[in-house]
């Protein structure tokens, strides 16, 4: 009988686990303060001090200074001015004992902005003017003034601002008409992936919608016209972003969490667990907190398990069991039940408020243990079994004595098995990886250990097959066992061993190229071609001195034989010659060492020329000379004879 | 008509390339959001793009209207994909027109996420980065968040698995950075990919739900969290696994592991890493230009028509690097300068003297005709290149050595027989011979 009941059970929250939207952005504490901070900087203007001193007060705080505040918004007031009146007015009304001085224009000039010529945001200020400052006004022109204008401003911020206005009518004022233009907005919300309903005007719109319907309801006591998705959707919307803009957007989102927490009408609740959804032998207790969308704790709330079932097995441990509310936080033993270690779908009812929107509530709560490693053996294997097998038990969290050597002819085996520390019950958690480190390279290889049917490890590595993934690197690696799973609180890092692999046809290890590509790359010096090897300068001062001993021997010789030039006449064309000889020798030098051929034979032509002439003079000369002497030398002969 | 054609084609090719250079025009970017809920929820993010002068367009991925290239021209600079789960571009943007708008020069941000759709995946390998599969999440059970809602995918990366490029990744902090996505593992075979952070030695990627029965895609430290490409043409990719990576939420959020005793800090590391990132994708951090390059032999200040073998020669460069929108002198310490026939003959590093790069040597002792290149290639960087060619020849006849003195032989047997001539030729026409004296 038992049985089709807790099925019966199963599927109903299965269907209500589709279905069920919950709100997944709200504003959390801390949310909340940064949003106090943003509205808490110092305002300049009368528009800035509205938004910030008014957002404060939605938020159940107040500025810093009121006195000071008060005395600003009385200093900036312009009694002739709706827009001044209105933020002064408003302003004023959130902080106790200001009030700000009125004239008796300032009646008829807020009233004479109740027209249908003013535009609805003038309205707005006008009517909310007039009645924070408590002046009379007719309600039912102002709806007159309303429904001509929003026929005519037709877009989203006018039709908001009207719904504005009316809350702040006399509820006998005929608002049924503008009550409508909630749901006719409501339409032109645009669905955003059915996670989001906004309007294309932004964020403040959408804000600003909210809290115009809530308090238009409130006000005219009607239900207003959105379904529960619409509104959750509708708060993930508003409360997703975190960081606001401008002090305006900060103050329509405190605005709209302030009508969404206090109305008579939706509530959304949020429910969250206080720290991680978890819960273990040492902490056994499951704390919830429900709140509203500003984090405050609903403490009219209760809350209810409606069931609990192990997300893996779909067995159902835990239903209809109550909270029970400590300090604020709702708790619940959830190990009494005694799970067994995973993940746990809780289907949560808050109850005790007519109002509260989103109420049930699904939680993936986890229930962790702790694992210890058992029966860690070591061994490395010969291949052929010729060798038996030496094994080594290693214990937690220790490391094998000594190293492990296997070359490419043995395997190198491990054996553990994992149990829950708490029961003892054999676990196969998600992460279970052997993991290869080479210090040297910092290159890694991570296996995955894999269980036997009997949740026993076996991980064995063929060093000859696997040689691949270690790039063939032989060395020392350092071996790692990793253990990890969502559900254990003691996530295992142990370093087991050292491992020394020897591989045999070790390859140099391939640069890698993502390496080196952003490196400098090596220096280059150009290797200049080396002067030839010349001989010792002995030899060839040795051998200069040879090629000049035949001059000298020529000289030597001829002073014994008796050289002379005691022909030599001082004649001015045997000197030029001579001369021009010696210059032409000289030129010669002179083409060695500085001039190209076609200069030095301009300057040969030139002294040759000399040259020759003077020489032809000369050797005349000569003829002539040795002609006269020839006759001479006839007569000394005969002469000698004759003595 | 051809000479009003010319003329205008002309003008056109004057006038366009200063219109290109814009400061405005060059900060075009088209940001594809799943829905457009996530401009609120990314807010910080978009602002401080914003704030840095990018005109952002907002656009659903799905949007019919989408379009990157209009008549040939690219109607956006940048592209930012923060659409996880798009399983099809709207328009006519598809793999194939964002991988031709990367060789175009266009810089492309994409953030995935565990519902990562099809095109994400092509785009990732055409660009040498392999995602997981949908629904797979980076977990690491030893480096989660203590805010980790129990799946152990909010992992707690340290700053030290983050790439060691300060251009990329800005200046080093000691802040965590949180992560919830996706893993890649880069593609062995393309050397461009750089590993901007990975996971630590105990990460895995796998479906979270399901026990492990098949070897991880991404394992350890190949767990990619981000990567980055510059490809030849310097235009930059960066891929996150996770769109929360960028969030307001992860911005501003306390980070602690969950291990007992470690440190909690007040904030993550991600708005500057983010921050980082986007300048370095965008261009407007790593991008260097050359400047004015001088050559000439040493003593001299114009360069000749041909340099000579072995002449001493200074080569100097002046390269920039774009800082907050100008162009400032590069500070580098490894610039290598090249002196190249086909292959590298000289290869030395250029010294900062003053605003230039500099550097004095002596020119190989082979002619040909050679270039002055300095190819500068780092991490995080464009690609600098510059060439410039010049010709080498031999030594002319009159350059070669005199008075070597093994040939003194030589010359001094020349000399003398030159003495001797001159010597002889007096005696042979002066001498007064004896009169015989029998």
């Amino acid at each position: 009988m038992a049985q089709p009941r807790v099925f019966c059970l199963v599927l109903l929250t299965v269907a209500l686990g589709a279905q069920a939207l919950t709100p997944s952005h709200h504003l959390s504490l801390s949310d909340v303060d940064r949003l106090k901070g943003l509205l808490s900087q110092p305002f300049t203007d009368l528009a800035s001090a509205y938004y910030s001193i008014v957002g404060l007060s939605k938020l159940g705080a107040s500025v810093a200074d009121e006195n000071d505040a008060c005395q600003f918004l009385k200093a900036q007031l312009d009694p002739m001015s709706v827009d001044s009146l209105f933020f002064a007015a408003e302003a004023s009304q959130a902080i106790a004992d200001c009030e700000v001085s009125i004239f008796n224009e300032t009646r008829d000039i807020l009233l004479a902005a109740v027209s249908e010529d003013s535009t609805v945001t003038q309205i707005f200020r006008a009517v909310s003017a007039l009645s924070s400052l408590g002046l009379p006004l007719a309600s039912q022109e102002v709806v007159a003034a309303l429904v001509a204008r929003i026929a005519k401003e037709d877009n989203v911020l006018a039709i908001t601002t009207a719904l504005q206005t009316a809350t702040r009518l006399s509820q006998q004022a005929e608002l049924g008409g503008i009550l409508e233009e909630i749901e006719d907005l409501a339409a032109r919300l645009d669905d955003l992936g059915g996670v989001y309903l906004q309007f294309e005007e932004g964020l403040e719109a959408t804000a600003l919608f909210v809290t115009a319907a809530y308090t238009l309801s409130d006000h005219a006591d009607t239900e207003p016209p959105l379904k529960e998705d619409q509104v959750i959707q509708l708060v993930n919307s508003v409360f997703s972003k975190k960081s606001w803009d401008s002090r305006s957007e900060a103050f329509s989102v405190a605005c709209a969490a302030a009508a969404l927490s206090s109305n008579r009408f939706h509530v959304p609740v949020i429910v969250s667990t206080q720290g991680p959804a978890t819960v273990s032998h040492s902490q056994p207790i499951l704390h919830l907190l429900v709140t509203d969308i500003l984090s405050n704790p609903l403490a009219s709330a209760n809350l209810l398990v409606e069931s609990a079932q192990a997300v893996a097995s779909k067995s159902v441990v835990l239903s209809q069991a109550p909270f029970s509310l400590r300090n604020g936080i709702f708790e619940l033993n959830f190990m009494a039940s005694q799970p067994a270690s995973g993940y746990y779908q809780f289907t949560v009812a808050v109850t005790g408020d007519s109002r509260l929107v989103a109420n049930q509530v699904e939680l993936k709560v986890k229930v962790s243990t702790e694992v210890a490693v058992t029966n860690m053996d070591l061994s490395v294997v010969d291949k052929d079994q010729s060798i038996g097998t030496k094994t080594s038990r290693v214990d937690y969290p220790f490391k094998a004595k000594g190293s492990f050597t296997a070359d490419s002819h043995q395997n190198f085996a491990m054996n553990f098995q994992l149990v829950d520390a708490n029961t003892g019950v054999e676990l196969t958690p998600h992460q279970t990886f052997v993991r290869f480190h080479n210090q040297k390279t910092g290159q890694e290889v991570v296996f995955v250990a894999e269980p036997d049917s009997k949740n026993l490890y076996k991980f064995e590595l063929d060093t000859a097959e696997r040689k691949s993934e270690f790039d063939s690197m032989s060395g020392t690696y350092v071996l790692h066992l990793i253990v990890g799973d969502a559900t254990l609180e003691n996530p295992i890092l142990w370093n087991v061993a050292d491992v020394v692999l020897k591989f045999l046809d070790e390859e140099a290890p391939a640069a890698i190229q993502s390496k080196t590509l952003y490196m400098p790359k090596p220096d280059i010096q150009h290797l200049f071609r080396e002067p030839e090897k010349k001989p010792p300068t002995v030899v060839s001062n040795t051998f200069t001195a040879l090629v000049l001993s035949p001059f000298l021997l020529l000289l030597i010789l001829w002073f014994k034989l008796g050289a002379n030039i005691s022909n030599f006449s001082l004649s001015p064309s045997s000197v030029l010659f001579h001369v021009g000889h010696a210059c032409m020798l000289g030129l010669m030098y002179v083409y060695w060492t500085h001039l190209n051929m076609f200069q030095t034979l301009k300057y040969l032509a030139i002294i040759g020329s000399l040259t020759f002439l003077a020489g032809n003079r000369m050797l005349a000369q000569k003829a002539v000379k040795r002609y006269g002497q020839s006759s001479t030398l006839t007569f000394f002969t005969r002469s000698t004879c004759e003595n | 008509l051809e000479c009003t054609m010319d003329a205008f084609l002309c003008l056109t090719s004057a006038y366009f390339p200063k219109w290109r250079r814009g400061h405005q025009t060059y900060k075009r970017t088209l940001v594809l959001l799943d829905n457009l809920n996530i401009r609120d929820t990314h807010s910080i993010f978009f602002r401080s793009l914003a704030d840095r002068g990018f005109d952002l367009s907002f656009k659903t991925a799905d949007d019919p209207s989408l379009s990157l290239i209009k008549y040939g021209q690219f109607l956006y600079d940048h592209l930012i994909i923060f659409s996880p789960s798009v399983e099809d571009f709207g328009g006519n943007i598809n793999v194939e027109t964002i991988t031709s708008f990367i060789d175009g020069g266009g810089n492309v941000l994409v953030a995935a996420g565990s519902d990562i759709g099809d095109p994400l995946r092509e785009l990732g390998s055409e660009c040498g980065i392999e995602f997981d599969e949908e629904k797979t999440a980076v977990i690491d059970h030893h480096h989660y968040d203590v805010s980790d809602p129990g799946e152990h995918t909010l992992i707690v990366a340290d700053p030290e698995n983050l790439l060691k490029a300060p251009t990329i990744v800005g200046n080093p902090s000691d802040k965590p950075i949180l992560f919830k996505g996706v893993g890649m593992v880069a593609d062995p075979d393309n050397p461009l990919v750089l590993d901007i952070l990975t996971g630590s030695s105990t990460s895995y990627s796998y479906f979270p739900d399901r026990p492990i029965s098949q070897y991880p895609h991404a394992v350890g430290k190949n767990t990619l969290l981000i990567a980055g490409l510059q490809a030849r043409n310097n235009a930059r990719v960066v891929f996150s696994g996770s769109l929360y990576f960028f969030s307001d939420a992860f911005f501003n959020s306390a980070v602690q592991k969950a291990t007992p005793g470690s440190q909690r800090y007040a904030q993550t590391g991600n708005m500057e890493l983010a921050e980082a990132l986007s300048q370095w994708v965008f261009k407007e951090a790593g991008v260097l230009r050359v400047g004015a390059v001088t050559h000439h032999p040493v003593g001299e200040s114009t360069p000749p028509a041909a340099y000579t073998i072995t002449d001493l020669v200074e080569y100097s460069v002046v390269i920039e690097k774009l800082s907050k929108g100008s162009w400032v002198p590069f500070d580098g310490k490894d610039i290598q300068l090249e002196f190249v026939r086909i292959d590298p003959f000289v290869r030395t590093y250029l010294k900062k003297n003053g605003d230039k790069y500099s550097v004095q040597f002596k020119l190989p002792d082979v002619y040909g005709v050679f270039q002055f290149k300095v190819d500068y290639n780092r991490l995080g960087y464009t690609h600098l290149y510059s060439s410039t060619q010049v010709s080498v020849r031999p030594l002319q006849h009159t350059q070669y050595d005199r008075f070597i003195p093994s040939a003194f032989p030589y010359y001094a047997s020349v000399f003398s027989m030159m003495g001797g001539l001159f010597v002889f030729s007096i005696v042979f026409l002066h001498m007064k011979e004896k009169e015989k004296s029998d």
